[in-house]
């Protein structure tokens, strides 16, 4: 029941995402698939970390696939976070421009 | 020298300052903007490939190193570029006739716009000198904050502004990566920049050379509005008028292709380089399907499905073999098409409707049939159902993906397709499909007939393309097989 009742949140949440207006069940369930898209994708996309080490791949996608799960919903703080604030896309462009930067700094020597 | 390329630029760059300078007369601008735009699509077909050098200044051996240089701003035209000119010259014929037709009254200076912008997407691509490449870069973005600007749609100044601050950062930073470049190599010419490279004069691994890669990739994100800058891009095909956004989001393709080319020419000893493409194009194309996938705003929707459709195009060029390379661009100009059609289908659904919200509609494939069967045949053309163009170009991405070694990549992007047709499932039963609801009003008016022109056009291009891929890849094939040597 621990299960359903957190499921049951999940789509109780969904709800406030499409607040003002009706919630019809199209939406709901593109959410819920955007949602379970989400994990997956992330999940996946963590697995090319085997070609820098076997290793590190596992460890990374085992910690992400139970972070990810323990947090859902993910799309309300992902949509929160995707919004039309410039404050926002300001904070972003800049962490993007320092991570390019310092990736590059480290990664850069590997020819 | 061939005499046509650069009028490729030129015809659209005149008839933009024209329009704008005789927006007074009503007719007369109506016919030069149709005659001119008639024209773009045709230039570009019957022109010859080859270089231009722009003063007559060819290219002089320099007796020490015994290295070409090339002191003329040069233009470099082949089939690549060919097709895309071509295709954008297409589009935007088509956007200009939709706009002639829609208004009684047209605006010089939006013209202008319409015109400056495409004047400035061909150059992009046309152009073998990289602080060349950055003017019209700059041009494009102004081009671009103005179309939105000038929409009738509620907050476009807004989101144009917004657009513009963050263009405050990325065209800056690209600038400063340009000039790293051109003080460590003495020349802006990419060919030249890429012979010093390959004949070992320039250390790649300094800082310096991986600073400017860092600042010019920002740049590109900007341009491309790959991720932190997916939101703003969105946003502002939202905010557009729709025929705009159809054109918008071609100029994004084409910025995006045209700067990650020049890039690719000389950083892709750096393997980091690779990595970094792969690794926001993947990131562009979770967040971009994800968000499409919990909108209600149709025209946001598709927004956010442009921008993970631009992570394909990324993807395959990241992987960087001539299979992938080819699989990317053949995916570019299958996006240009596709969106295209989609921003004018739904722009339809608007003009009857009035209605942005897909819980307020409903019912309407009663009262637009043709429209509802073509917008469903361009979302799954994008979603990548054979046997339409958008199908080919992934499935060319998968096997490009499986055969480098990264299977990872093929599952997330058969993901990617399968959550694409759920968006366009779930949008084409809310707004076509599903009971009309009681409150909302279809205006008893036909789609205008432009548009429906427009979308039978591309619609004709989709199939074309779907079936007989080839006529496409093996030019483009060709042309990357000449990148890679």
């Amino acid at each position: 029941m621990k299960l359903y009742d957190q499921l049951f949140y999940v789509v109780k949440r969904f709800k406030k995402l499409f607040s003002p207006g009706p919630v019809t069940n199209a939406d709901v369930s593109g959410s819920i698939t955007a949602e379970i898209f989400i994990i997956v994708s992330i999940v996946i996309a963590s697995l090319l970390l085997r070609h820098v080490s076997v290793l590190l791949a596992g460890f990374v996608t085992l910690i992400l696939a139970v972070v990810l799960i323990t947090n859902i919903p993910l799309i309300p703080k992902f949509r929160i976070e995707q919004e039309d604030s410039l404050n926002k896309m300001l904070f972003y462009a800049i962490i993007a421009l320092g991570f390019i930067v310092i990736f590059l700094y480290w990664g850069g020597n590997l020819v | 020298m061939n005499e046509l390329i650069p009028l490729m630029v030129i015809v659209p760059m005149m008839a933009a300052l024209l329009l704008s300078a005789f927006s007074k007369y009503d007719k007369l601008i109506r016919i030069l903007a149709f005659v001119v735009a008639i024209c773009l699509p045709i230039i570009p077909i019957v022109s010859n490939y080859g270089l231009h050098f722009f003063g007559g200044y060819e290219p002089m051996v320099d007796n020490v190193t015994n290295i070409l240089y090339h002191p003329a701003i040069t233009y470099s035209f082949d089939f690549m570029q060919q097709c895309f000119i071509a295709m954008i010259g297409l589009l935007t014929f088509l956007v200009v006739f939709i706009y002639l037709s829609k208004y009684k009254k047209v605006s010089g200076p939006y013209l202008f716009l319409l015109f400056m912008g495409t004047s400035a997407a061909t150059a992009l691509i046309l152009t073998d000198d990289i602080f060349h490449m950055f003017v019209f870069f700059e041009i494009l973005a102004l081009a671009q904050v103005g179309i939105v600007a000038a929409s009738s749609i509620e907050y476009s100044y807004e989101m144009a502004l917004k657009y513009m601050i963050l263009g405050a950062i990325g065209s800056p930073m690209m600038l400063l990566g340009i000039g790293f470049l051109l003080a460590m190599t003495g020349t802006v010419n990419v060919t030249d920049i890429v012979a010093i490279l390959r004949g070992g004069l320039l250390n790649v691994t300094s800082p310096v050379f991986l600073l400017s890669l860092g600042l010019i990739f920002f740049g590109w994100l900007y341009a491309s509005g790959l991720p932190p800058f997916h939101t703003i891009k969105s946003g502002i095909y939202s905010k557009a008028e729709p025929h705009a956004a159809a054109l918008l989001q071609s100029f994004t393709v084409i910025s995006m292709i045209s700067i990650v080319i020049i890039m690719f020419r000389i950083y892709s000893s750096l393997p980091i380089f690779e990595v970094f493409i792969v690794l926001f194009s993947v990131i562009a194309m979770i967040l971009g399907v994800s968000m499409a996938l919990t909108q209600t705003d149709f025209r946001r929707m598709i927004g956010f499905l442009a921008v993970g459709e631009l992570g394909f195009i990324g993807l395959g060029i990241g992987l960087g073999t001539q299979f992938a390379l080819t699989a990317g661009l053949f995916q570019a100009l299958n996006e240009i098409v596709i969106t295209a059609l989609l921003f004018i289908g739904f722009g339809a659904i608007v003009h009857s409707t009035n209605e942005v919200d897909t819980r307020k509609l409903g019912g309407l494939l009663a009262y637009h049939p043709k429209v509802g069967i073509m917008l469903l045949i361009g979302g799954l053309a994008m979603a990548g159902v054979p046997p339409l163009n958008g199908f080919q170009s992934k499935l060319m991405l998968v096997q490009a993906s499986l055969s480098c070694g990264y299977p990872e990549l093929s599952i997330l992007t058969i993901m990617v397709s399968i959550a694409t047709f759920v968006v366009f499932v779930k949008t084409f039963y809310s707004m076509f499909l599903r009971p009309k609801p009681h409150d909302l009003e279809v205006a008893d008016k036909e789609v205008p007939k432009a548009m429906v022109f427009t979308m039978l056009i591309l619609l004709i291009v989709i199939f074309a393309l779907g079936l007989f891929p080839n006529v496409v890849t093996s030019g483009i094939s060709n042309y990357v097989g000449g990148l890679l040597l």
